[in-house]
């Protein structure tokens, strides 16, 4: 590190060094700020093949990392459009800041990218999401309040985070606005104009298969939206864990009632997996593909698995919301072998 | 709210709305989360914490007769005010408080029907983070209602005699032993199951999902007598885990339905399921 700061220093004049680079240059990846290396058509998340894995090679499957976003997250995406909305209308300030309900991600990176901006943020979350998370959202300088309430926050229903979050903006206007990335369009607008156009450029429009999962339900409709205005004939599959899961951000088939981004008619198939099976397959991609895929990506890649030996041929691009680092915890409760007691029995 | 039988107890949103300033309206509001008042409630509304303010804080009891006075008296509330509760999860512990101050023989309560999610979902509702500073009053209990509370020997006389309904109004897993408590909930037992003879009937049965209101008293009359099985013309026990979603079916059957004679077991399952040699079914 030091030693690159001597060679700036010393070979290029400081007068000098800030017109000798190309700055917001996607191919150096030389920014102005984080919010330039935001994911666009032309600077897009990755798309990786799916290699030993795959069992029907005659349906390429490819991961779309979006944990390369500059929050690790798929919620960069929605979080950068609710945020540039409430710019635009002049909806925060200096001391008018955020309030959102969320099971982690989007309150990472709308924290981290008002802090960067100079706004508070306050994030109401369920107690139920890792204490990975938790931690993670008091460093990037959120406000955290921990609720009793389930995994997914769930609109309309009783008094959990999303209404908590209402309740600030709504006693305390001059202080709190709330997006709401539960009902707000520019979570669907943000993967119409970024997610779906990337994946369609990525691909050069062979795409067959688009693998989602659901939650507040923005990457599904604004990508599906997208990619079906492209090509009908692109099937889109939500992969979604059995009741009583343990994947923050999901839902189960019987609450997507309640999310009012849902646009079912894009939605082709609905598999419903064992969400033990989403602990499961991210330990297989971070084994056996080098991918170190979050849970949700692990359940989203077991649905591809069975659609690909199904439809068996195709290209298929799964979104891999969020990577492993924040779910340590997580896969020690659900996969036992990771525990120390099991390392310590193979050890004797 | 008109076949009910007694609707004087209910209050709706615009009601509130429209006596936010009548000094002998008196709006309280008490949550399962005692952190929700802080972040938000109507205008003028006093805050009590269930586990600090309604309890004794030695001995697992309902508060005293002398420290609900001090409360009230802080409060700056009159024996001849009106007391509108409401709070969050339909209104579990503004029934709550609404069975002790009715133990303590308060003439006016009231409920505010939906509780705060109602109010929070009409837009026209204000909201506030000001907490009032009333002038203190000199609030005496005259007498008090022990007929409304069941108590542990109360309990086991009926799984001897069967002589009064018992309604089990938790969650069907609670009822069945499948879980002691609801996820996060931190009140517990020693053993998961019911009292032999009780009847399952969530207290959710009452509300309607969509605002936290009571059902209508054709779809109670439903639920209680003619799916339920509770006979009417018996006494009735109702419990649950610590006696707030008890006191929300209590609250149904005594005012919306009129029945005579119920009883909330605030012991509930956290006392009956930690007593040594009582019968439990699974």
């Amino acid at each position: 590190m030091k030693i690159g700061k001597h060679i700036m220093s010393e070979i290029i004049p400081a007068e000098k060094q800030t017109t000798s680079i190309a700055i917001n240059h996607h191919g150096t990846r030389v920014y102005e700020s984080i919010f330039d290396m935001l994911p666009s058509v032309d600077n897009p998340t990755p798309l990786v093949r799916i290699s030993r894995l795959n069992p029907e090679p005659g349906l390429s499957l490819f991961a779309k990392l979006e944990w390369v976003n500059p929050f690790g997250s798929v919620k960069d995406r929605a979080a950068a459009y609710m945020l540039r909305e409430l710019e635009r209308t002049g909806s925060v300030s200096a001391t008018r800041g955020i309030v959102e309900a969320t099971s982690g991600n989007t309150g990472l990176s709308l924290a981290g990218m008002a802090g960067a901006k100079g706004y508070h943020t306050t994030v109401v979350v369920p107690n139920q999401i890792p204490e990975e998370k938790k931690i993670l959202l008091k460093i990037v300088g959120a406000q955290l309040e921990v609720l009793n309430d389930s995994l997914c926050p769930t609109p309309g229903l009783g008094d959990g985070s999303i209404n908590r979050a209402r309740t600030h903006a709504r006693a305390e206007p001059d202080k709190y606005v709330h997006p709401n990335q539960y009902v707000n369009q520019q979570n669907i607008q943000a993967h119409y104009e970024t997610t779906g156009p990337e994946i369609w450029r990525q691909t050069e429009g062979r795409v067959t298969h688009l693998f989602v999962s659901l939650g507040t339900c923005g990457t599904a409709t604004g990508t599906s939206r997208f990619l079906k205005s492209k090509n009908p004939n692109i099937r889109v599959v939500a992969v979604q864990p059995s009741a009583g899961h343990d994947v923050p951000g999901l839902r189960n088939v019987a609450q997507l009632e309640v999310s009012e981004l849902l646009d079912r008619a894009l939605i082709d198939d609905l598999l419903e997996i064992e969400y033990e099976l989403a602990y499961r397959r991210a330990l297989d991609l971070c084994r056996k593909e080098g991918l170190l895929a979050g849970p949700s990506s692990g359940l989203i890649f077991e649905g591809a698995r069975r659609i690909a030996v199904r439809d068996k041929v195709g290209l298929g691009v799964m979104i891999f919301c969020d990577n492993i680092l924040k779910y340590t915890s997580s896969m020690v409760r659900h996969l036992p072998e990771l525990s120390d007691d099991a390392a310590r029995q193979t050890r004797e | 709210m008109t076949d009910y039988a007694h609707p004087e107890v209910l209050v709706d949103t615009n009601w509130v709305r429209d006596h936010l300033n009548d000094p002998k309206v008196r709006l309280v509001e008490v949550d399962v989360d005692t952190k929700s008042y802080d972040a938000g409630h109507i205008p003028g509304a006093l805050g009590f914490n269930w586990q600090t303010q309604l309890q004794d804080q030695v001995r697992r009891d309902i508060i005293s007769q002398q420290d609900l006075e001090k409360l009230l008296s802080a409060s700056g509330i009159k024996p001849t005010d009106a007391i509108i509760l409401y709070g969050d999860n339909s209104n579990w512990f503004a029934c709550y408080a609404f069975w002790i101050l009715k133990f303590y023989g308060h003439t006016d309560v009231r409920l505010l029907n939906g509780g705060r999610l109602k109010w929070l979902n009409e837009s026209d509702k204000p909201m506030t983070t000001e907490k009032p500073s009333p002038a203190p009053s000199n609030y005496k209990i005259s007498g008090t209602h022990p007929e409304l509370r069941a108590k542990l020997p109360d309990v086991l006389q009926i799984v001897e005699d069967h002589g009064q309904n018992l309604i089990d109004v938790r969650s069907t897993d609670e009822y069945t032993g499948k879980i002691i408590a609801p996820p996060g909930m931190s009140e517990t037992a020693q053993r998961p199951g019911h009292v032999p003879t009780a009847q399952s009937i969530p207290w959710s049965l009452a509300a309607n999902t969509a605002d936290g209101t009571f059902k209508s008293c054709d779809e109670l009359r439903a639920v209680y007598f003619e799916k339920g099985g509770v006979d009417r013309d018996k006494p009735t026990v109702t419990y649950c885990r610590i006696g707030e979603r008890s006191s929300h079916t209590w609250f149904v059957l005594t005012y919306l339905l009129g029945q005579n004679n119920v009883r909330n077991y605030d012991g509930s399952w956290t006392e009956y399921g930690s007593v040594v040699g009582v019968p439990i079914e699974r």
